[in-house]
């Protein structure tokens, strides 16, 4: 019995590893890919600009849940705050707030490009710790279910 | 003593089955430990001298950050992997060339207890692979042993009118601290100094590398300039982020047409003309890629030195937090805008599509630090073309 716990236990360790490697970093690009995927099928600007607003409004609620958390390092909080402005920045811009000229409508697929790529050389993602980003993932997850 | 037998007779499979892992898990870790793979082991010395590669590559790729990336069209790649896939097609491509590729990859393990050799290196002798090697990255302080180990054992021994060029394809280098720069080894450092010693090695019985490509982000701080210039003639790097990650490497195929002349420095520049129209085909970010003349801009280096170091120490005492600073272009910032400034430096620039700085149209090829929201005020308002 003891072997065949151990056994299971290493299998289920070796699920939860590739799990954890397969997530991450990764992932968050994938969410923004996947927005950019969206607002290029459609050809109306009023349904790419909700696209676009909804993805940024999820990843800010997800941060905010994810900056309350005890589980968040001070590190982690730092980058977090960095990657929510970053974030606004994205949302003010398409918006035209802040100083922003509005995103226009042509040119709005090669924004969306512009925040996947943008968010893929981001630093602070960079900084924000494994089992943070795992975090932010699986809240991201919950919210648009 | 039945139930003993019973269980002696039920524990049988599980023994077997441990036992089975026990002998894959020895064969795995013995054959990583082995030094060759089982590929073209080419008698080296019997092509040597019959054609001399007059063009001499060493690329090393750093596939331990866990970097993707993805096109406009949402396909996902990861960085490390399309580098050293266009390393090897340079390496195929070159007739006349020898080619070392170091692939430095995460750590892993076998079974989560036996470790697997973390790097591995090839070596393309006049388009031929004659070496693929798996290694062990170095643990300690020296970064580079085992690869400069292998670059003497199998370089050619006539280094006379040689072009030498090395790559370094991996993410933003830190000037300072460097923990975390493995992915897989959080407790590693990594920095500018390290990469500097690295080349050290790899010219201690020669001559300065003809040209470095430095394929990172960030790549053009007047300290990581100047530290690396010591062991190179001519550098290219960007000074901003570099999307897809890598530069293109298509310019270094065919050495013996686009080098033949040997004139090193229109060679560099051609290289980034490519590189720079490849990422301004896709990429929305801002695009910037310069070549460094490293003695020409030995002047501004200097002119610099104790205003950029004393930049460096204070983040370091300091430490503040990474949301108080930022990078900005040098020519923000007054204190390096000096009449040497744009010596030796021939930039290819373009801003973003979108977000703050786009109206930038002008970027100086210097990277430095300032504390956020000094932007400044006047951006720059020259023609988008590269200089």
């Amino acid at each position: 019995m003891t072997a065949r716990i151990a056994f299971v236990s290493i299998v289920m360790m070796l699920l939860l590893a590739l799990q954890a490697n397969a997530g991450g970093k990764g992932e968050l690009q994938e969410y923004f890919s996947d927005a950019a995927n969206k607002v290029k099928a459609t050809n109306n600007p009023s349904e790419k600009r909700e696209i676009l607003n909804k993805s940024f409004q999820t990843m800010s609620k997800a941060l905010d849940m994810v900056q309350s958390s005890p589980l968040i390092s001070k590190d982690d909080g730092v980058g977090v705050d960095r990657l929510k402005a970053t974030l606004q920045e994205k949302q003010d811009e398409l918006a035209g707030s802040n100083g922003y000229v509005r995103v226009p409508d042509e040119q709005l697929n090669a924004f969306s490009d512009y925040v996947v790529q943008d968010m893929e050389q981001a630093d602070q993602i960079i900084t924000i710790s494994l089992v943070t980003l795992l975090l932010i993932i699986i809240l991201i997850v919950l919210i648009v279910k | 003593m039945r139930d003993l037998h019973s269980r002696s007779v039920r524990g049988a499979p599980y023994s077997m089955l441990f036992a089975n892992l026990r002998c894959a898990a020895l064969t795995v870790l013995l054959s990583s430990c082995s030094a060759d793979l089982p590929v073209q082991r080419e008698a080296q010395q019997a092509e040597e001298g019959v054609l001399a590669a007059p063009y001499s590559i060493v690329c090393v790729i750093h596939g331990d950050g866990d970097y993707l990336y993805h096109d406009t069209r949402g396909n996902e790649y990861k960085a490390d992997e399309e580098a050293l896939a266009g390393a090897k097609r340079v390496a195929m491509r070159n007739s006349r060339a020898e080619v070392f590729i170091f692939h430095q990859k995460p750590r892993k393990h076998f079974l989560f207890f036996f470790p697997l050799q973390d790097g591995e290196f090839y070596y393309y002798r006049n388009g031929r692979l004659i070496a693929n090697e798996l290694y062990w990255r170095d643990q300690g302080q020296s970064h580079f042993d085992p690869e400069v180990g292998l670059y003497r054992r199998f370089r050619s021994d006539d280094q006379r009118e040689m072009v030498n060029l090395f790559l370094y394809c991996g993410h933003q280098i830190p000037e300072f601290g460097g923990a975390g720069y493995d992915a897989s080894y959080p407790g590693r450092a990594f920095t500018v100094h390290d990469l500097a010693r690295g080349l050290d090695g790899f010219t201690r019985h020669s001559a300065r590398f003809d040209l470095m490509v430095l394929s990172t982000c960030f790549g053009s701080t007047p300290y990581t300039i100047g530290a690396l210039g010591s062991f190179v003639r001519y550098i290219i790097a960007s000074p901003d982020n570099l999307h897809l990650s890598y530069f293109d490497l298509h310019a270094l195929e065919r050495l013996d047409l686009s080098l033949r002349d040997g004139d090193v420095q229109a060679f560099a520049k051609k290289f980034a003309r490519l590189a720079f129209d490849r990422l301004t085909k896709d990429i929305q970010t801002a695009v910037s890629v310069a070549v460094y003349d490293v003695d020409r801009v030995q002047g501004f280096l200097q002119s610099v030195r104790d205003v950029y170091d004393h930049t460096l120490t204070a983040l370091q005492v300091e430490t503040p937090a990474i949301a108080t600073i930022e990078r900005c272009d040098c020519a923000d910032l007054p204190a390096y805008v000096l009449p040497t400034m744009n010596e030796g430096v021939d930039v290819f620039y373009r801003p973003a599509r979108f977000g703050r700085s786009k109206h930038k149209q002008k970027h100086s090829g210097w990277e430095c630090w300032r504390e956020r929201g000094l932007q400044a005020a006047t951006l720059q308002t020259a023609k988008p073309s590269p200089k």
